[in-house]
């Protein structure tokens, strides 16, 4: 069992090669499409765990982040022409700018309060999008013009292409959590997920780290929110500030495994393949099946796994591992 | 200008009136048990939808379904607790803030799966009616769903502070290890709680029914005002979240008159930073840490 | 003798209660300064204060020389003043090592350095064999070894111990006095609050006696033993009586 670590490179691989090829091997549409919607979300899911799951601030505003991503980089090819791949670059700083007043707001709350706040300014943000038909086109939102094959414009007449993009954006958020995790900052964060006073009163800054992890989190949400707009060549503020896309945020790291580095993905993988199931068995006219079932794995997750699958797993793992002598480990979970 | 000012604080303490309701059931629970109900709304959703059917079924007047949807979401906060909430009380934060979240979700979309996310209304003789006092117009429907909501409120006072369980209650907030050395017992407690809270939602419910429609998400409009409620009345704190809402109510109605129909949230957000970044406590908070 | 660290006049009330009055006291440098007192004195908010947990109304609290009222916590532990809390709060879900690298950050980021670092402390109490073990499976007095290697990491020059010997049997409380020797072998500032008896007179050159939030004695343990208001306040009125020199009580 001490062995496992030296085989886990190897998985790594067979991983990344499975993930690289898939594209090639499964065509149809409708099947990458779906891929493209579990990277996206994971990917989403990874920014969102570095706040909520390792240093456990519940954010259920993430949405906010997506939004300003989305509009920025729409609002800055549809009336500037700029392209896409700075637009998103430019959606990542907007939402870190706007991270730092949420954050300042929000942050004096704790716990649940702390979610509800940032509900709430997800909200006030779809409302103010809403409201701001002379930039950003209101409620109606806006189709982004269709330039056909534009890879400048991060336009793609092959789907597989935004399977790439957004798989490079997952890799991206992977690469980061585990920069991370074994850094001080990935022990500063969950230490003070853990206990906040405690952590404080062994030097950390809680508050900077706060802003800080918000800042990245914030940063990359927004790249999944201009993505999404390029896929979906449309925006508007119900789209873009959606409280699903928050809930979904949280939901699959939760599901998955929270303050994980894998995760994300996990919980990714089993809902949206719930979600294609149950989109198979009853069709999608019933609007609410969806997110009954979703609220009630929750429910079960809580109630029996609170850790998530992959918490169990790791749980599990650390027992069987940690039977024999101490060896040079690398995280916060591991020492 | 002014008979517009007085018009609209009137219209806003009507409302908040039912704001309190909803308010001060998340803050008993938030006071007692120590968990956040992000499920509240969804109850005067519940007590809504069951006044609704009592109303077209039966022709049971709203404000006599009080007497059922009352006890019966009585009956289900004390399940509530005692089922579910209590397997999550030693979990922390995280899991707590999922449990009613979760359940919230479950409750909205079910639902919609059973009652599709169409309006629903139902008309009572007083629905239209209003009462002039002076050049202030005052909805009948509202008039008294205020009433009844401080009438609840009251008796929910003398609830807390002259009966041996409502002090049981009080006592298990201030510091539940002493409480228990006292011989009380915080399961029971708890469940009383949560029942009542849930059937000031319900309340809330029935009392909204003749001026304001049912559907699936009705209650996360409460819901949010009434958190927002709560944290400016100082959590736990239930004098405090009913003297909040009736300041929210007047606050969003000055706001709708006077900057526009959608406002709504911006006031209450507002309200909220303005909370945080002068008084993080509350507005009858003591010492905070 | 510098002096490392300077209570002045220090007043905190919660509402009505005055949880501590004008307490005044100094700590020399490398000194082992016991604070004791019947339950409820004010031990524990003493620390609080001290340390940054709560801002007192009034007084001052200066640690080689700087003023440490008004800064947050972490601030204060960079000054070099640690402590522990009367109920350890390890990090649970993460290992005994990362708790400790935890507080070894504070004085390096690289992990390698704070690792070693880590290492050193929870060698120091005891705990090597444990290092990988989650620390929600610890033991409640391998937690408290763990409380202190935390602190320990941080590099302090001053180390406030809140009744790290609670609870302990006698041959535990003899390590942990041997511990607090150690540390005190190694040039750092010790104040430990604390009610089992044989520890403080093992530990302390000098004791400080609160009683209801107030300083109601000081001095070395033979005096403070022997002291008519220390009894009063610890036993009652009833059990004091002129004491003769030589006749102490331990």
């Amino acid at each position: 069992m001490l062995g496992l670590r030296r085989w886990r490179r190897p998985w790594l691989g067979v991983l990344a090669a499975i993930a690289l090829m898939l594209p090639l091997v499964v065509s149809k549409p409708f099947a990458i499409d779906i891929f493209i919607r579990v990277l996206l979300f994971a990917f989403i899911g990874v920014a969102w765990n570095l706040m909520g799951g390792y240093a456990k601030q519940l954010s259920l505003g993430h949405a906010a982040y997506f939004g300003l991503g989305a509009y920025t980089s729409t609002i800055l090819q549809i009336r500037f022409g700029i392209s896409p791949w700075i637009g998103m670059f430019a959606g990542g700083m907007v939402a870190m700018a706007a991270s730092l007043p949420i954050g300042a707001v929000c942050f004096r709350l704790r716990g649940p309060y702390f979610a509800i706040s940032t509900i709430a300014t997800a909200q006030v943000l779809m409302l103010l999008f809403l409201k701001f038909r002379d930039f950003a086109w209101g409620a109606e939102g806006t189709t982004l013009p269709n330039l056909g094959n534009a890879p400048l414009m991060m336009q793609f007449d092959a789907k597989a292409a935004y399977y790439y993009i957004a798989l490079a954006l997952l890799a991206i958020g992977l690469a980061i959590t585990y920069r991370i995790e074994r850094s001080r900052m990935g022990y500063y964060l969950m230490a003070l997920g853990e206990d906040e006073d405690a952590a404080e009163a062994i030097g950390v800054n809680v508050l900077r780290i706060k802003r800080q992890v918000y800042l990245i989190s914030a940063f990359l949400t927004a790249l999944a929110g201009t993505f999404y707009v390029q896929y979906i060549y449309f925006i508007d503020p119900n789209t873009a500030f959606s409280f699903n896309v928050s809930v979904e945020a949280a939901l699959v790291s939760i599901v998955g495994g929270i303050g994980t580095l894998w995760g994300p993905v996990v919980g990714t993988v089993l809902l949206e393949a719930t979600s294609a199931l149950l989109q198979s068995w009853l069709g999608s006219s019933h609007g609410g099946v969806q997110l009954t079932v979703y609220s009630l794995i929750l429910i079960a997750v809580i109630l029996w796994r609170p850790s998530g699958l992959l918490g169990v797993l790791t749980e599990a793992y650390g027992r069987i591992a940690y039977a024999g002598p101490s060896r040079e480990r690398e995280g916060p979970l591991d020492g | 200008m002014l008979a517009t000012v007085a018009q609209a604080i009137v219209n806003g303490l009507l409302i908040g009136g039912i704001y309190a309701l909803v308010s001060i059931g998340v803050t008993l629970i938030f006071g007692v048990v120590k968990i956040v109900n992000f499920a509240q709304g969804e109850f005067v959703m519940i007590g809504m939808y069951i006044s609704f059917f009592l109303a077209t079924r039966f022709g049971i007047d709203p404000l006599a379904s009080l007497a059922v949807s009352m006890p019966v979401l009585f009956v289900v906060g004390i399940l509530l607790q005692h089922f579910l909430i209590r397997r999550v009380l030693a979990l922390g934060d995280m899991p707590q803030i999922f449990l009613t979240f979760a359940l919230s979700l479950l409750l909205i979309n079910v639902a919609l799966l059973l009652f599709t996310a169409n309006y629903r209304t139902v008309q009572t003789p007083y629905t239209e009616m209003a009462i002039h006092l002076g050049p202030l117009y005052v909805a009948v429907g509202k008039l008294i769903a205020f009433v009844v909501a401080m009438v609840l409120s009251a008796v929910l006072w003398v609830f807390l502070h002259a009966t041996d369980l409502g002090k049981a209650m009080r006592a298990a907030a201030q510091n539940r290890d002493v409480a228990m050395l006292m011989g009380i017992n915080p399961d029971r407690v708890f469940c009383v709680a949560v029942g009542v809270a849930l059937a000031l939602a319900g309340a809330a419910g029935s009392l909204l029914m003749p001026f304001y429609p049912a559907y699936p998400l009705v209650g996360q409009v409460f819901v949010l005002m009434a958190f927002v409620a709560v944290v400016l009345g100082t959590l736990g704190n239930v004098t405090g979240a009913l003297i909040a809402s009736l300041m929210m109510g007047v606050a969003e109605s000055l706001g709708i008159q006077f900057v526009g129909a959608d406002s709504g949230l911006i006031v209450v957000f507002l309200m909220l930073l303005l909370t945080l970044a002068f008084r993080p406590s509350g507005l009858f908070g003591g010492w905070t840490r | 003798m510098a002096e490392a660290l300077v209570v002045r006049n220090l007043s905190k009330r919660f509402g009505g209660l005055r949880a501590v009055q004008d307490l005044s006291f100094s700590v020399n440098e490398n000194e082992t300064v016991a604070l004791i007192g019947p339950n409820g004195a004010g031990k524990t908010t003493s620390f609080n204060l001290i340390t940054g947990y709560h801002r007192p109304d009034a007084g001052s609290v200066l640690a080689f020389g700087r003023e440490l009222v008004g800064l947050r916590p972490y601030d204060i532990c960079a000054h070099g003043l640690a402590r522990t809390f009367q109920v350890a709060r390890p990090f649970g879900k993460m290992t005994v090592l990362a708790n400790v690298m935890t507080g070894a950050f504070l004085r390096d980021k690289k992990p390698e350095v704070a690792r070693a670092r880590a290492r050193e402390a929870i060698d120091f109490v005891g705990l090597s064999a444990k290092e990988h073990v989650p620390a929600r499976d610890l033991t409640t007095i391998d937690q408290r070894r763990l409380e202190m290697a935390r602190a320990l990491a941080t590099e302090p020059r001053v180390l406030l111990l809140d009744e790290v010997m609670a609870g302990l049997n006698p041959a535990e409380i003899d390590q942990a006095v041997a511990l607090v020797g150690k540390l005190s072998q190694r040039g750092l500032t010790i104040v430990i609050v604390e009610h089992v008896m044989r520890a403080i007179m093992a530990v302390a050159r000098h004791i400080v006696v609160l009683d209801h939030g107030q300083k109601i004695a000081e001095g070395n343990p033979k005096e403070v033993v022997a002291n008519a208001d220390v009894i009063r306040a610890y036993l009652g009125t009833g059990y004091v009586h002129v004491a003769t020199p030589g006749e102490g009580r331990c």
